[in-house]
């Protein structure tokens, strides 16, 4: 590889807001290249069926979703490099990225690096996603049906999806580190309502017990000290998010939680860098925003080379 | 090239070959072994001088996967002289499984 060859745009992220942002580009007859460290997809390529983006009346798995993404790019002639992202110079000119297959120059760079859900941090977490801890009630919860499911956290998501959990599991139990809810109160009264949903304030997780599969969870009491064990087929972890803005720290504004300060427009503090999908601020964190926030992205990047003369 | 689909038999011929032996032991239901996918053929095409790159459904081959003591996948595991010399689950980054057979390969 030609490791001084400039593009028009660096796209960091295989996600949907960033093989948007591709499809946008190459169509615009930009020089186009997704920096990718696993496989198209992001989040989304981890859930089972997404029915809430339009156009697939019976829904779609995440990872084929993000397979037609990639192949839609590529066939306008964006290039993907499976390539991991060690550094990023955002102020230079060209703007550098340092990654485990060279380095790249781009006139413009689209950060997509999308966000994570935050681990619970306990022994095995890892080696039991799909086989009984989960992130996502609103993807996995079907799975669940008629059966116990513990859910770890207090905020607004993690009422959401106790909720949702209660409609279709038999029994939800809420774990709770601290003896009231963060979560505002539109949640609170259907919650106390929820005949199935039982509430055990002051704990936390201390152990996932698991043969095959998750079968139940111990719980300690920070109050009392008291251990005790859960018995249940499954637990989602919603214990907040965290975008993966490490490496542009100290050079893109971030708010508070991490996440880079852009409105709509995608832009950012420094010229013709621009944040799509979840890791900018945003309400609303999904599928369809992250498209359309990449197709912004290549609006403000096309004005942004035509004003600077690139 | 392409990663290789082996079975049980083809991986007790190929593990004792001179050439070392990677093998990616996953199913059609694990999500993460698909997104590994991609990568895993990457890998295949560029370690296929050094490597044999191969890919074990363990739910054709329960027998194999038991035998090898598999019981989380993604798992990848180099052999080398019939032996297992390292293994990894669920790698987080191509980068992460050039890592891994860089380190298997000098151990």
């Amino acid at each position: 590889m030609n490791q001084n060859h400039v593009y028009d745009m660096i796209i960091v992220g295989g996600g949907p807001g960033g093989y948007t942002a591709a499809l946008y580009a190459a169509r615009a007859g930009l020089d186009t290249v997704i920096l990718e460290k696993l496989s198209a997809g992001g989040q989304m390529a981890l859930t089972n069926k997404i029915d809430n983006y339009p156009g697939f009346e019976d829904g779609i798995d995440g990872f084929t979703l993000a397979e037609n993404m990639q192949k839609q790019a590529e066939r306008f002639g964006a290039k993907t490099e499976y390539a991991e992202v060690t550094r990023m110079d955002l102020n230079a000119s060209p703007k550098v990225v340092e990654t485990s297959e060279g380095q790249f120059l781009g006139r413009t760079l689209v950060l997509a690096t999308g966000a994570n859900p935050r681990e619970l941090g306990v022994a095995k977490e890892a080696e039991l996603v799909g086989r009984g801890v989960a992130y996502c009630a609103a993807c996995d919860g079907m799975f669940y049906r008629g059966k116990t499911v513990v859910v770890v956290g207090g905020g607004n998501s993690a009422a959401a999806d106790a909720l949702l959990l209660s409609r279709i599991a038999k029994k939800v139990i809420m774990v709770h580190r601290r003896d009231t809810l963060r979560a505002t109160k539109i949640y609170h009264e259907p919650l106390m309502k929820a005949e199935n949903v039982e509430l055990r304030w002051n704990s936390t997780v201390e152990e996932l017990i698991h043969g095959e599969r998750l079968t139940g969870v111990r719980l300690r009491n920070s109050v009392t000290g008291e251990e005790s064990v859960v018995e249940c087929d499954g637990v989602f972890v919603s214990v907040g998010r965290k975008p993966a803005t490490e490496l542009v720290q100290g050079q893109l504004e971030l708010d508070r939680s991490g996440y880079v300060i852009a409105g709509e427009s995608t832009a950012t503090n420094i010229g013709g860098v621009y944040a799509v999908g979840d890791v900018r601020t945003k309400v609303l964190r999904q599928v369809v925003t992250a498209v359309a926030d990449g197709a912004m992205a290549v609006h403000a990047a096309e004005e942004y080379l035509a004003e600077s003369g690139q | 090239m392409a990663a290789i689909h082996i079975n049980q038999e083809q991986f007790h011929q190929l593990v004792n070959e001179n050439k070392p032996l990677l093998v990616d032991y996953w199913a059609p239901w694990c999500g993460y072994c698909r997104r590994i996918g991609p990568a895993y053929e990457k890998i295949a095409e560029e370690y296929g001088e050094s490597l044999v790159v191969a890919k074990v459904n363990i739910d054709e081959e329960p027998q194999l996967a038991e035998e090898e003591k598999i019981e989380v996948i993604p798992a990848l595991v180099l052999y080398r002289n019939g032996q297992a010399v390292d293994s990894v689950v669920a790698p987080e980054s191509k980068a992460m499984i050039d890592r891994f057979i860089q380190s298997a390969l000098e151990k």
